[in-house]
């Protein structure tokens, strides 16, 4: 709609429509942040005044910090797997005419769309057969948790790595080789930094999907050991306070920072 | 948030490149597929109280919850609440993606991240915000009554609208990506051609961008479709014990009931209920606007 020549009432309605939905999508990360805030210990509005607290006892609650580091582990031990059997795979999908080329796009493409609920009851049951026929501790088992989130990452890692490779010039490979430089070396110097940006963005949306996924993990996580989202959920299913907000806040900053590195190396707007 | 497959280039050498693919494929092949099946057949087994699970061949399980009167009210409820989700979704998320996509703001990044960022944050801390606001003496009921709008407090919480509103704001920001991403690979000429033949906005939109942008309005809405109807922690938190949808009420039955049979049989359904409705929304589509 250019706005020179249209009423720029509509334009005014329009800009009005987009900037309620955006509000409407952050509104309850800016509740949360507000409450972590919070003297009184009740989410009452009016606040009674402003404190710092909270943050100190977010950071001594044991469930949250026990959450984190298993989040922590498990997203970077998934992230790595995932782009270890996802970037070649999107190489070989993108540059190779292989037999039935769409068919394992779609299959790899497919995690995506599965619903946790779905997925965490199957690789549930899976374990729990693995474990019959093989005698391994796998159920509740970090191993495990890790397995059931590469595979929850390498969509992700697919989707970003060829997309990066779809607009790639290819005689400049050929061009390499010509000048004498063997495969490898034209992978790992021409190839390897112009899909760099498309591994960059694999790594961080791979490792966030890791690490705030909760209905797949519901079913996989063991006694004693749950990852922060299913510690902040179990926190909440008791109570809200400014504490659970606190946590929810330091994530939130994390993540937060997180993309806005990226985005200085890829394009946030290009890849999602 | 499209998921064609990309063209090969031609004149690739294939051969041993292939085997690069082999690895993920079958990794995702194993580690979903091979569940799936194990999920169904668990499906299939007898629950003998006492006795766990036994094996069998019983379709016994489908059929306690096709004859359940409370089982089939919250298959109707689930997929209520997801219909209406999306709808709200598609009617929110459209002018917010057309914006985002047509922006020439220096500031166009920093919007996109705060569209994506809510979707990392996971769903449990963007439902502990709604409980800030809907408590009886949370922010909402606290203004309201402020304002001398309402002399008693809203019951919000534990109910469907809480849920409803849970939901949508989940599940906005995948509408908003897929529609963003469809609209700006539509140019822009074709809308100012539009306008200069003589089309008010509403034409424009009806007969331009409206049908240029379906395939990325049935990506959105089949996507949002798909995670209303699988919702877990929203409902959990926003409905409480007694607004029971089908992903709660799934894990209900592996984590607190043992009943894993019951529980496969559960979401099988659940995942052909949501592939059903989807399929029958994409033939409607392609019908009516082929």
């Amino acid at each position: 709609m250019s706005a020179a020549t249209r009423p720029s009432l509509g334009r005014i309605a329009l800009n009005a429509a987009a900037g309620l939905s955006l509000l409407y999508i952050l509104l309850p990360l800016i509740f949360v942040t507000w409450l972590a805030f919070f003297r009184q210990e009740i989410p009452s509005f009016p606040p009674e005044g402003y404190s710092l607290k909270w943050f100190t006892a977010a950071a001594n609650n044991q469930p949250f910090i026990n959450g984190f580091l298993l989040s922590l582990q498990v997203g970077v031990a998934a992230t790595l797997l995932g782009l270890l059997v996802g970037v070649p795979a999107s190489l070989a999908l993108v540059r190779h005419r292989i037999v039935l080329g769409p068919l394992f796009n779609t299959l790899l493409l497919m995690p995506l769309v599965m619903p946790g609920i779905v997925l965490g009851t199957a690789i549930y049951v899976f374990q729990i057969e693995t474990e019959i026929a093989t005698g391994l501790p796998v159920m509740g088992s970090q191993g495990g948790l890790i397995a059931a989130h590469t595979l929850v990452v390498i969509p992700w890692v697919v989707r970003l790595v060829t997309a990066s490779l779809v607009g790639f010039d290819r005689t400049i490979e050929e061009a390499a080789q010509n000048l004498g430089a063997g495969p490898f070396t034209t992978f790992r110097r021409v190839t390897l930094p112009s899909i760099r940006p498309g591994i960059v963005a694999a790594g961080l949306f791979g490792f966030v999907t890791s690490f705030g996924n909760l209905e797949m993990s519901l079913f996989l996580v063991g006694p004693g050991r749950t990852t922060l989202p299913i510690a902040i959920l179990q926190y909440l299913e008791w109570k809200i306070d400014p504490t659970v907000a606190a946590a929810s806040l330091i994530q939130i900053v994390l993540i937060a920072v997180a993309m806005i590195v990226t985005d200085r190396y890829v394009k946030l707007s290009r890849v999602v | 948030m499209s998921t064609t497959a990309p063209e090969p280039v031609a004149g690739a050498r294939t051969g041993l490149a292939g085997l690069l693919v082999v690895p993920a494929t079958l990794f995702v092949a194993i580690g979903l597929l091979g569940p799936i099946a194990i999920l169904f057949r668990y499906s299939l087994n007898q629950f003998i109280p006492g006795q766990f699970m036994v094996d069998g061949l019983t379709i016994e399980n489908y059929v306690k919850f096709f004859t359940d009167s409370y089982y089939l009210t919250v298959l109707a409820r689930t997929v209520r609440v997801a219909v209406v989700c999306t709808i709200v979704c598609l009617v929110m998320g459209f002018p917010l993606a057309y914006v985002l996509a047509r922006t020439q703001s220096r500031f166009k990044n920093l919007l996109i991240i705060a569209v994506v960022l809510p979707l990392f944050v996971g769903n449990a801390v963007r439902a502990a915000g709604w409980m800030t606001a809907f408590g009886s003496r949370g922010a909402l009921n606290a203004s309201l009554m402020g304002m001398g709008l309402i002399d008693q407090p809203l019951e919000i919480m534990y109910t469907e609208n809480a849920v409803l509103i849970g939901i949508i704001a989940v599940n906005l920001p995948f509408m908003v990506l897929t529609l963003q991403s469809v609209i700006e690979g539509i140019p822009r000429n074709v809308e100012e051609a539009a306008f200069s033949l003589g089309a008010g906005p509403v034409a424009m939109f009806r007969r331009v961008l409206w049908p240029l942008a379906l395939p990325g309005i049935l990506a959105g809405t089949i996507l949002t479709f798909i995670l209303a109807m699988n919702a877990y922690a929203t409902p959990v938190l926003l409905g409480g014990p007694k607004f029971q949808m089908m992903g709660p009420l799934v894990y209900g039955q592996f984590a607190q009931q043992n009943n894993w049979p019951f529980g496969g049989a559960i979401s099988f359904i659940l995942m052909t209920a949501t592939i059903l409705l989807t399929v029958a929304a994409h033939l409607i589509v392609q019908r009516r606007y082929r």
